[in-house]
């Protein structure tokens, strides 16, 4: 029951923005509305998930199941999928998009939120697979909403690549399968990640390292690990603000939730640190890149893409540290979610107002638009890693658990990469907010109604920073438990 | 003792059948263009005809000139001898096997370009620099193609690879031998001077690759390499048929056998002849630049061959 | 292994060595015409592979998974890209990246990679048909290159779908296919995908008047 209450509202809302035409407001508004009762539901799984009762099961042959894990992602996506449909373009603001084409933006949106859901609450390992490429498939039509050039090649990278990568994950996923094959027989529910689990210990090692390197790449190429990145900085500075804010908050963390499922598996299997090894490698090449790529850019909205494959670098290295990185990481996405999808809208915004998106073009944001500016340079401090902010904390915990594992030379070659691209965020966030504003741009905030929202967002990043609220500590808690056993 | 005089006489066979193989194909080739052609033993009043007349020699020619057919005929009539033709296996074998089969006949094609180089003519150094282009990716893949059979016998002996297929009959859809058949003809159709590779039948600039080498003979000479190009077509021939389907081929040396393996050979030759005929009446000749893409994939198809016997064994 | 068995497998491998050549034409050829003809061949080998191994496997769902193969890659996809070629762009491939004599020796050196890597599940595996898991990995990586490789997007579909062929054959040959369900939410994907594809194609083609990749290429720094 609860599953459909999560589940349903977004095809509802799909389904609603088909049949009307043409797109009118209130469409928008319902939608929005229509999220918060999936958001109720993912809140209700994550309270009983903390209280560590038993997960509910769904659907025939076990196909939806709710545990400590998936709770905590369908929260981040569904809270994540609110906000973006409360700021929506055609939601009450004045937007330069065509009813035709908000119309097909309403549709596609609620798809894709639906398949992200999907994905995390699947206990079928292929059910996962299925809703990871039915994502790829639905922003990659959202992406060319305005049939520009850019977006245009924007959206063919990021479709090319990033089939090409779900197929590679595809193939991991059936040589995880293999084994089965070769020790039980064809069991039933032998897709299902509790039974992958129970058989793991059994299975052969070197079977498990090929299919893990397939899945990482494959499931990587969707998250954004270093060298699988190269869609990132095109789809995310092309995408319209709301569809790369949910991207590159709920799409990437359902990736990183597809690869730790599949670690504990792997790591069942292989027992030793083959999985961690690799994915430490991994993170530190995507936060090399990164590094070195901030450096460069010249886009604000690439700039925001980059720093997202920073902190896909840090996730890697979380997830590669034991229980104690495990944890970190998993905070560390919970804060990103909620920092990265206000930033985009807020980058969004900027574009609007200044016509470009370059950052030598953007000067002056805080006496043009302080709310804006301000809400700007909060966001991209909290990205930065610095304190009150969540992300802070999360960092601040991943150090801990790497040093605590005995990889201080990885910690410190980490650090140095951060700083490296704090100093080029720094610079360039200083070009943005302070000088003279150019001569055609106006004055004046635009982002009107729409800060409430945005502000909550920010005040739940310093809370997470000041604290640790309890209930998450709790879950975080017994997602440890189930994961290192 | 009665091993050695087979040796001969397999060497004597091949001699009279090659040109008749010849005239076979370009008989067959004939009717299917709707025209009556020669007869199939044109060939044969065609070499007596050569060896009757005069051999002129340009003044610019070298001892080479006049050294190379004797050499090529010699090479072609030794690697008659180390190929299982009729019987496997042969008492040559200890002394030659695929990699001397492969070396005898790269040897014929060497002296054979610098004949075409050494009257100082045009068209004999366009004829050789192109037959080098055609000899370089088709000779590593003979070699590669036979020796995917020999990794599943277990030793590069001809005879012994037939001997080893005889007795595992199974092995004959295996892919390593599929791929190993494919490479081979296609190399053959390379390597023999015929359709899409080389025109056998025209003397125009722009499309011949053997003709081209061979301009400049006449009389004893040219009646010399035209036998040795047909004893070669004859050998490739043979290859293909008796190592991926020996059935036929005899192995104990009884007149009951033997005569059995010659028919078999025979209609095995006249199998393949129909077959080149075919494509050749098919297909058109591959531009010069899409020749090395057609000998790569033959090589691909050997590489294959090799890998998947090799590591599946 | 009983003479049933050294049968099945022979022929296993036998089918999965022809997908693998028609995979590997993609690199040979030149026109359009000939990646789509080849990539219908290749799907009719594979749609053969599963009923083959439906057959000795005694698993009927497999025939279902072959009808449905031939009726997505032999007939409704082919259409489909035959249509878009008509309508997008020419009929011959540019020259592409890497040279078509360079491509084959590499595709060579791509399978025997896929030997070695796959060494342990050929080991590993007890089934008859554990010999074609080889050349099901050098499919894919094929599939990869080809990707890489060619300039005009229509090739890079052909690519992908080549890919997935491979990874199907993988599917069929390690684990005798996956359940039924899973395998037609797989197709439902694949289809969708190549569909989006194709709207991409044609969305190219109106804003850039080609659908060469080079000129895929404002998006930097």
């Amino acid at each position: 029951m609860k599953f459909l209450l999560l589940l349903l509202p977004s095809l509802i809302s799909a389904l609603g923005a088909y049949v009307v035409r043409p797109y009118r407001a209130t469409v928008g508004w319902l939608n929005a509305l229509l999220s918060l009762l999936s958001l109720g539901a993912a809140l209700v799984f994550a309270g009983h998930a903390a209280r560590g009762a038993e997960a509910p099961l769904f659907g025939p042959g076990e196909l939806l199941r709710a545990d400590g894990l998936s709770a905590l992602l369908m929260v981040c996506v569904a809270a994540a999928s609110t906000l973006t449909l409360t700021l929506s373009p055609g939601v009450g603001t004045e937007t330069d998009y065509t009813h035709a084409q908000l119309r097909r933006y309403q549709i596609l949106i609620n798809l894709f939120i639906f398949s992200m859901l999907l994905a995390v609450s699947a206990n079928n390992v292929a059910v996962m697979w299925v809703a990871l490429e039915a994502t790829t498939i639905f922003s990659a039509l959202l992406i060319p909403l305005t049939r520009s050039k850019s977006s245009v090649e924007a959206s063919w990278k990021y479709i090319l690549i990033g089939s090409v990568g779900i197929a590679l994950a595809f193939a991991g996923t059936v040589l995880g399968y293999f084994d089965f094959v070769a020790l039980t027989g064809r069991a039933e529910n032998a897709l299902n990640w509790p039974a992958l689990l129970q058989n793991a210990p059994a299975m052969h090692p070197e079977v498990m390292k090929l299919a893990f390197v397939f899945l990482l790449v494959g499931y990587g190429t969707k998250a954004g690990i270093a060298p699988m990145h190269t869609w990132k900085p095109d789809a995310y500075g092309e995408a319209p603000p709301a569809l790369a804010a949910l991207m590159s908050s709920a799409l990437f963390a359902v990736a990183m939730y597809a690869i730790l499922r599949w670690k504990i598996v792997a790591d069942a299997a292989i027992k030793d640190h083959y999985a961690d090894n690799l994915l430490l490698a991994l993170g530190l090449l995507s936060l090399a890149i990164a590094a070195f790529s901030v450096a460069q850019s010249r886009n604000y909205k690439r700039m925001l893409a980059y720093s997202s494959v920073e902190h896909t670098g840090l996730i890697c290295f979380g997830l590669g540290l034991g229980a104690a990185g495990v944890f970190a990481a998993l905070l560390h996405l919970v804060n990103h979610t909620a920092a990265k999808s206000l930033m985009f809208f807020l980058a969004g915004d900027i574009e609007r107002k200044y016509g470009s998106s370059a950052v030598k073009q953007t000067r002056g944001l805080l006496k043009v638009a302080p709310w804006t500016g301000g809400l700007f340079a909060a966001g991209l401090l909290a990205l930065m890693g610095l304190p009150p902010f969540g992300m802070f904390i999360s960092e601040f915990a991943l150090f801990r658990a790497g040093f605590a594992q005995h990889h201080p030379w990885l910690m410190g070659a980490a650090l140095l990469l951060l700083l490296v691209a704090f100093v080029s965020f720094i610079t360039r966030l200083n070009n943005m907010l302070y000088g003279e504003a150019p001569a055609e741009v106006a004055a004046g905030e635009t982002v009107g109604w729409r800060v409430a929202p945005m502000l909550l967002g920010a005040l739940a990043l310093v809370a997470l920073g000041l604290t640790l609220p309890a209930p998450l500590e709790t879950l975080l808690d017994q997602i440890m438990r189930s994961v290192s056993r | 003792m009665i091993g050695y005089l087979l040796e001969i006489g397999q060497a004597l066979l091949a001699l009279l059948l090659a040109p008749g193989l010849v005239g076979f194909i370009r008989a067959v080739k004939a009717r299917l263009q709707g025209r009556r052609g020669a007869a199939p033993w044109q060939p044969y009043y065609d070499l007596r005809k050569l060896f009757g007349k005069e051999a002129v020699v340009s003044r610019n020619a070298s001892w080479l000139f006049r050294f190379a057919p004797y050499l090529i005929f010699a090479t072609t009539v030794a690697v008659t001898m180390l190929v299982p033709l009729v019987a496997a296996p042969l008492p040559f074998d200890a002394v030659g096997d695929l990699l001397m089969v492969v070396y005898l006949m790269l040897l014929g094609t060497f002296f054979l370009a610098l004949a075409g180089l050494d009257p100082g003519t045009a068209f004999g150094g366009m004829g050789a620099s192109r037959e080098m282009t055609v000899a370089a990716i088709a000779e590593p893949t003979i070699a590669l193609a036979v020796f995917g059979l020999a990794v599943g016998a277990g030793s590069t002996n001809l005879g012994r690879i037939v001997a080893q297929t005889l007795s595992h009959p199974g092995a004959v859809i295996n892919p390593g031998h599929l791929l190993g058949f494919a490479a081979l003809f296609i190399v053959t159709l390379a390597e023999t001077g015929r359709l899409p590779v080389d025109n056998p039948a025209t003397h125009l600039e722009l499309t011949m690759i053997h003709e081209a080498m061979t301009l400049e003979y006449s009389g004893r000479y040219l009646a010399l390499i035209e036998w040795a190009a047909a004893l070669k077509l004859l050998v490739f021939f043979s290859l293909l048929a008796n190592l991926f389907l020996p059935w036929g081929v005899a192995t104990t040396l009884t007149p009951g056998g033997l005569s059995v393996a010659v028919i078999a050979l025979m209609a095995k030759l006249a199998l393949l002849g129909l077959a080149v005929a075919l494509i050749e009446t098919r297909i058109a000749k591959l531009r010069l630049f899409r020749v090395p893409e057609l000998l790569g994939v033959s090589f691909v198809l050997a590489l294959l061959s090799v890998t998947s016997s090799f590591l599946l064994r | 292994m009983n003479s049933n068995d050294a049968i099945f497998a022979q022929l296993a491998t036998l089918c999965s060595s022809l997908v693998l050549l028609f995979g590997i034409a993609l690199l040979w050829r030149r026109s359009l015409v000939a990646y789509v003809r080849a990539f219908r061949w290749q799907s009719l080998a594979l749609a053969l592979t599963f009923a083959l191994i439906g057959y000795f496997g005694h698993n009927r769902e497999l025939y279902v998974v072959a009808v449905i193969l031939i009726v997505l890659k032999v007939v409704i996809i082919p259409g489909y890209l035959t249509r878009l070629y008509e309508r997008v762009g020419g009929k011959r491939e540019a020259q592409p990246y890497v040279n078509i004599a360079t491509s084959l020796i590499i595709s060579g050196l791509l399978v025997s990679l896929s030997y070695a890597i796959t060494r342990p599940l050929v080991t590993v595996s007890k089934l008859p048909t554990r010999n074609g898991i080889p050349l099901a990995v050098g499919l894919i990586l094929v599939g990869v290159f080809v990707i890489i490789s060619r300039r005009k997007a229509l090739s890079q579909i052909i690519g992908f779908l080549v890919l997935e062929n491979g990874i199907a054959l993988l599917a069929a040959l390690g684990t005798y296919g996956i359940p039924l369900i899973v395998e037609l939410g797989v197709f439902l994907d694949a289809l969708m995908g190549f569909l989006v594809m194709q709207i991409l194609v044609y969305q190219i083609n109106d804003t850039f008047e080609s659908i060469d990749v080079e000129q895929l290429s404002r998006l930097r720094h």
